[in-house]
């Protein structure tokens, strides 16, 4: 392909040009291209970012309605996230250079609706990130428990789905349909962070509920109370 | 001396067809490619299942920095935030003609509440449109954007943006404070309500609906340094807005 033959018109005479070949050596121009294709590959970003939508209440809200977390608090479960660290210090654990961080969660109000916590009416609990090897620790098996009617619900469906059952968007609206469904017994999930956990731990706990199919949660400031109860337990448990 | 005489072969191997299919490739790598954007600091996002991709268009991206000013209690006192505006080009407004509304706009909230009234040249507000990340406190603006005009003026920019400059004057990141009162924004308020308030609905509504408002932290980061963002953007009701994330390799 890369020769070019030339041949001589008419037959043979005397003096003729030889009969000749022209290569030309395409190895430096693939070389090139390849180096070409290199950068291009390490430059482009093929994977677009995930987005996960939150939706706040504005702060006015916030200040009028004060009350109103502590009203719906029965069915509630409050999830406090924290940075572990030594007693005292502000500055959180780190491993490989990443923020250590550790679970709690609580039903119902703080403390048994008792103001001062104590180690008979703390009913804070310790829990543990997924991948946990006690399975009752586990939050997820946690969550999972609290909205069972829904999750299972959920499941099947999701089950028919991956049959071949229903189609995705019969999926979408059955789903939309049980998370609404008034009759079954759903869990308020409240999610606290502490100042100096991270980042990560809250995107974890909001996928979490994702995964879980949890339709009410809200992420809500530490209360007093709250940070009371946790050093309280966090004292008791050293 | 009878040797056996083995007939010379050539080794050429034809290249062609390797050198087509290796344009062709370059072809496709160089369409479908868009090139990952320089950032003032790199930062890693956590992951998570959801599937919702992030939009191309009509969004601001907030990137919040890492590091924080703190006081003696370890209590978080300032942040500092970076900007990336999308704009959706198919309509009347360009991305050049909305960064130069939004610049016009921010400055008109800052003179209403500083003595030290802000203007910006033609000039200026040409080389604004230009950038791709911006942030920096208002006040040093004029001097960040006049760098354009000089030589070398983009790789001093990027230096300024990246912290990285020599001059200890120079501030990068728009500062963020603790402040809920509404009438009384901080810098990362006043930007973020310019970027509502231009004549661009499209901007507006996607702000409005939550698509339009992005953050992006990195994972490590202190709760308590986006939670001060997240509480700005409360405070001037824009509580609707998405977290950026990356996908979570396994998913479920």
């Amino acid at each position: 392909m890369a020769e070019v033959q030339q041949k001589e018109a008419g037959g043979k005479k005397k003096g003729a040009q030889k009969k000749m070949t022209i290569r030309v050596d395409f190895t430096p121009m693939v070389d090139m291209n390849m180096l070409l294709i290199t950068f291009f590959m390490l430059c482009t970003t093929m994977i677009k970012s995930q987005t996960l939508n939150i939706a706040l209440p504005s702060n006015e809200k916030v200040q009028n309605e004060e009350n109103m977390s502590q009203a719906s608090a029965d069915d509630a479960i409050t999830i406090i996230i924290d940075a572990k660290r030594k007693p005292g210090s502000f500055i959180p654990d780190t491993v490989n250079g990443r923020v250590v961080n550790e679970i709690y969660y609580y039903d119902g109000k703080p403390c048994n609706g008792e103001a001062v916590p104590t180690a008979e009416n703390n009913n804070l609990k310790k829990a543990d990130f997924v991948g946990s090897k006690d399975e009752s620790k586990d939050i997820r098996r946690i969550i999972q428990d609290r909205n069972k009617d829904v999750w299972k619900k959920i499941e099947l469906l999701k089950k028919d789905f991956r049959d071949g059952k229903i189609t995705q968007e019969q999926f979408d609206v059955k789903a939309k349909e049980v998370r609404k469904d008034e009759t079954l017994k759903k869990p308020v999930i409240i999610i606290k962070s502490t100042p100096e956990a991270s980042y990560g731990a809250l995107v974890e706990m909001l996928d979490e509920m994702q995964i879980n199919s949890v339709s009410k949660y809200q992420i809500d400031n530490m209360s007093r109370m709250d940070s009371t109860m946790l050093i309280e337990f966090q004292n008791r448990n050293r | 001396m009878g040797r056996v005489k083995i007939a010379k072969k050539s080794t050429f191997i034809d290249m062609t067809a390797m050198s087509d299919v290796t344009v062709l490739l370059l072809t496709f790598f160089m369409l479908t490619s868009t090139f990952l954007a320089k950032e003032p600091t790199q930062v890693i996002t956590p992951a998570s299942v959801s599937e919702e991709k992030v939009q191309e268009t009509n969004y601001v991206q907030i990137l919040v920095s890492p590091d924080a000013k703190r006081d003696a209690q370890g209590r978080v006192t300032e942040g500092k935030v970076w900007l990336t505006m999308n704009n959706d080009t198919s309509n009347k407004w360009s991305n050049e003609k909305m960064k130069m509304a939004l610049l016009d706009k921010v400055a008109e909230i800052y003179n209403e509440s500083h003595k030290n009234k802000l203007s910006f040249t033609p000039q200026q507000k040409m080389a604004f449109s230009k950038l791709g990340s911006f942030g920096v406190p208002l006040a040093q603006m004029g001097e960040f954007l006049n760098l354009a005009s000089e030589p070398e003026g983009t790789s001093k920019m990027d230096k300024w943006l990246q912290g990285q400059d020599t001059d200890p004057n120079h501030v990068t990141g728009i500062p963020v404070e603790w402040n809920q009162d509404d009438t009384r924004p901080d810098e990362f308020q006043m930007w973020m309500k310019a970027m509502r308030q231009t004549d661009n609905e499209n901007l507006a509504g996607a702000i409005k609906d939550g698509t339009g408002v992005a953050l992006k932290a990195d994972q490590n980061t202190a709760f308590d340094i986006v939670h001060m963002v997240m509480d700005n953007l409360q405070t001037i009701k824009m509580n609707k807005f998405t977290l950026l994330t990356s996908l979570k390799a396994g998913g479920e």
